[in-house]
């Protein structure tokens, strides 16, 4: 029960912020969706929680933070090629900043109980 | 796995989706969750929503490809709607048991669900990359018009489109719009 509740708390924490991830992932080399989720594990991220990233690319995809080309697959369809756009790479920028932001305070005040944490 | 990317396809069958962002989004979706499948990584891992049909709707609606749903009523005039409601059902009833008692007269009622709202824009899609032909079935097969291809050159490719990829286009106009391509020479 209380692993459920601490899975919970890790997908609504990541939901903010998997977005960057995924543009952060595409920012230097173009990648088609499974490739992303391998990039991701390799960095760290191995699950992300509740839900898929094929919506949010949908999503980065339709504000134009992403674009989108089609390359040959070995013995398959095309595939679809995921790349930061311009407009991307400012979005990117500016959420790391705030995430940043963000993180430094909720550790400034949850810093206080890293005793309980340890214990 | 094909069942999971089917009853997908239906999902945006019913949604409207057009078909051919349909396809390329199931293709996206099978030859991910085929490669993810020969590493050993489980479907649930690339999907984390077990059930199709949810999936399927919020891709296409992330990506803007369905109406957006109507915004809901705020709660008291929710329950204002439900009261005038149970109100006006009351008195029907009434009026129908009248009617009966003296006319002996059975009465029907229809009731009738709304079809889903068809899309009302789609993005062009991608076709450069793609042999002539095979990008001219695709779009075609999303209702536009496109520019025919010049004798021999079905297997060129299709260096450039215009419209460009990912423009919006109203879907009563797609009719209107020519996609022309350029080929590698």
């Amino acid at each position: 029960m209380q692993r459920m509740a601490v899975e919970s708390r890790r997908s609504q924490m990541l939901r903010g912020v998997l977005d960057l991830c995924l543009l952060a992932v595409v920012l230097d080399e173009p990648a088609y969706g499974y490739e992303m989720t391998r990039r991701l594990r390799e960095r760290g991220l191995s699950t992300v929680g509740e839900g898929s990233i094929y919506p949010l690319l949908g999503r980065l995809e339709r504000d134009g933070l992403v674009a989108t080309h089609r390359e040959a697959s070995e013995g398959g369809p095309p595939r679809k090629y995921y790349r930061a756009s311009p407009s991307g790479r400012s979005a990117l920028a500016e959420g790391v900043r705030a995430w940043r932001e963000v993180r430094g305070e909720v550790d400034s005040v949850l810093a206080t109980i890293e005793a309980e944490v340890a214990r | 796995m094909t069942a999971y990317v089917q009853e997908c396809r239906q999902e945006w069958k019913r949604l409207g989706v057009p078909d051919l962002l349909a396809e390329e989004m199931a293709t996206e979706l099978e030859s991910d969750l085929a490669e993810a499948q020969a590493d050993g990584v489980s479907a649930t891992e690339i999907l984390g929503e077990s059930d199709p049909r949810r999936f399927a709707a919020a891709w296409a609606s992330e990506r803007g490809l369905v109406a957006e749903p109507p915004p809901q009523p705020k709660r008291t005039r929710r329950w204002i709607l439900i009261v005038v409601g149970v109100i006006v059902l009351f008195l029907v009833a009434v009026i129908v048991a009248i009617v009966g008692l003296f006319a002996a007269a059975s009465v029907s009622v229809q009731t009738s669900v709304s079809p889903p709202r068809p899309a009302r824009a789609f993005a062009l899609p991608n076709l450069v990359g793609l042999q002539a032909c095979h990008a001219r079935r695709i779009a075609l097969g999303a209702g536009l018009r496109v520019q025919s291809i010049p004798q021999g050159r079905c297997h060129a490719i299709v260096i450039h489109q215009s419209p460009g990829p990912h423009q919006m286009i109203p879907f009563r106009q797609r009719k209107r719009i020519t996609v022309t391509f350029r080929l590698r020479s």
